[in-house]
């Protein structure tokens, strides 16, 4: 009988200290979330840090929440600019955890709000970052707002928008340093495969997109001007018939691709014109006067 | 908490600007042949009076791109220690002295008028035009699946005195 009293005491004393400890990483949490409204983030941040450690609060959705809003905070007010932004992942990752345990979507509203926000700072960032030294970061960063624009709206045809129009502005940038740098040949072949391999992912996914057909058809075109450019005017006469076949090939492969394009537009100016460039390139004179034709009749509307 | 109103960029504003232009093909089709037509000046060689002074290349018709790479040509390359002068004619006068003479293919139908005004002189004639080596051109530019080509017409050649390396009669199509 005593020792069941015994036990009882020390459960009903577990039971109270459970309580006071909860109440007080509560109480960290409404603090942390008062220091913020205050602007006193190394508070807010110290408070709710200290909150979501312990079993009590580590699967409270609340904390996690305000937990993303102080971390938003400190990103607004101290690393906005800074691509790699660690208060931004954590800010990120503590909404994420609060929607994961937040069963009852009691904050999802709130969180979804605030993953918005970051999916948008990243894609702001990567577009910030479009250029041929920083394009890899410019991935990272895009890769990084499409996981968050899946949390928010995950319909694969959003994604898939926002996916085709990085790509193209990503291929442009390496349009750019094929089209202004282009003396190193083994930076030609990696900016000429990585151009390739976007225009070739779009068009897997939309075999008739007009822009990646004519984008494509440009890239190896220009690709045979550019081997002919760069020739020295004493290039010797009996390396010629190699340098022809490799132009040949290259408007060869240009050609179907430019003309899927006209097809599909027989007014788009870009794709007459493309052709009208492959047709000379190769030779092909009465083609060529076919377009040209086409070209000036399109000019004259 | 304070709303902060965000603009999503967008990336279309990226979208390349880069078009391609005809005027590259045929600023490319025109260094081809500029480099054929440098590449004869090594490939065949002049009796000595044709040595001396500048080495003349008459250009005939009108092909703005091809000029211009001739005349880029003429600045940076000398044939031997001969200067290249481009001169764009429109026929050729009994006194003019031309190491070679290039006749665009819609000049084509003057190309009797040069044989007979270069007749007893050292200048090779380059057409660019199907048949034209058989009707008295040294050499003429013709497209073979989809590739410029040049046709030499040996006999052509060597009736001006000119001297024609092995390497250039082994890489043109022969036309007798």
């Amino acid at each position: 009988m005593k020792k069941l009293t015994i036990i009882r005491t020390f459960i009903l004393g577990l039971l109270l200290l459970t309580a006071v400890v909860a109440n007080a990483q509560q109480e960290k949490v409404q603090a942390a979330y008062a220091f913020l409204e205050q602007n006193k983030l190394d508070s807010a941040k110290a408070n709710i840090d200290a909150a979501v450690v312990y079993p009590e609060t580590v699967n409270d959705g609340q904390a996690w929440l305000v937990r993303g809003y102080v971390y938003k905070a400190i990103y607004n007010a101290r690393e906005k600019g800074n691509r790699r932004s660690p208060a931004r992942l954590e800010g990120l990752y503590s909404f994420k955890k609060s929607l994961s345990i937040d069963t009852n979507k009691e904050f999802f509203a709130d969180n979804i709000d605030g993953v918005k926000y970051f999916a948008k700072t990243f894609h702001n960032d990567a577009a910030e970052s479009l250029d041929p030294i920083d394009y890899r970061t410019a991935i990272e960063l895009f890769n990084k707002s499409q996981e968050c624009f899946k949390i928010v709206d995950p319909s694969p045809a959003s994604l898939q928008a926002k996916q085709t129009e990085f790509d193209f502005a990503l291929v442009s940038v390496y349009n750019a340093v094929l089209e202004n740098d282009n003396k190193d040949s083994a930076r030609v072949f990696k900016f000429f495969t990585l151009a390739k391999n976007i225009y070739n992912k779009i068009l897997v996914l939309e075999p008739n997109n007009i822009q990646a057909n004519i984008g494509m058809g440009k890239l190896y075109y220009n690709q045979a001007v550019n081997i002919i450019k760069s020739l020295d005017i004493d290039t010797d006469i009996t390396k010629m018939d190699i340098i022809e076949e490799n132009t040949k090939k290259l408007g060869t492969v240009a050609e179907p691709f430019m003309k899927t394009a006209h097809n599909l537009d027989p007014k788009r100016e870009d794709a007459i014109i493309g052709l009208t460039g492959i047709y000379y390139i190769l030779h092909e004179d009465s083609k060529y006067n076919i377009f040209k034709q086409k070209l000036e009749d399109i000019k004259k509307q | 908490m304070k709303k902060i109103l965000f603009i999503l960029f967008s990336f279309l504003l990226f979208t390349s600007s880069i078009v391609v232009t005809p005027d590259a093909a045929e600023e490319a089709n025109a260094k081809i042949k500029a480099i054929y037509i440098y590449n004869f000046t090594k490939y065949i060689e002049w009796p000595d009076n044709y040595k001396e002074g500048n080495f003349v290349i008459g250009f005939l018709g009108s092909n703005f791109a091809l000029l211009n790479k001739l005349s880029e040509m003429a600045e940076t390359k000398k044939v031997g220690s001969q200067t290249i002068q481009i001169k764009n004619i429109t026929s050729v006068d009994n006194a003019d002295k031309f190491n070679i003479i290039y006749i665009l293919s819609d000049n084509s139908a003057q190309l009797s008028e040069v044989v007979s005004k270069v007749k007893g002189k050292c200048t090779l004639i380059v057409t660019d035009k199907p048949g034209l080596a058989k009707q008295g051109s040294g050499i003429n530019f013709v497209v073979v699946e989809n590739k410029q080509k040049i046709e030499l017409n040996k006999s052509n050649i060597e009736k001006y005195k000119l001297k024609i390396a092995s390497t250039l009669v082994s890489m043109a199509l022969p036309v007798n």
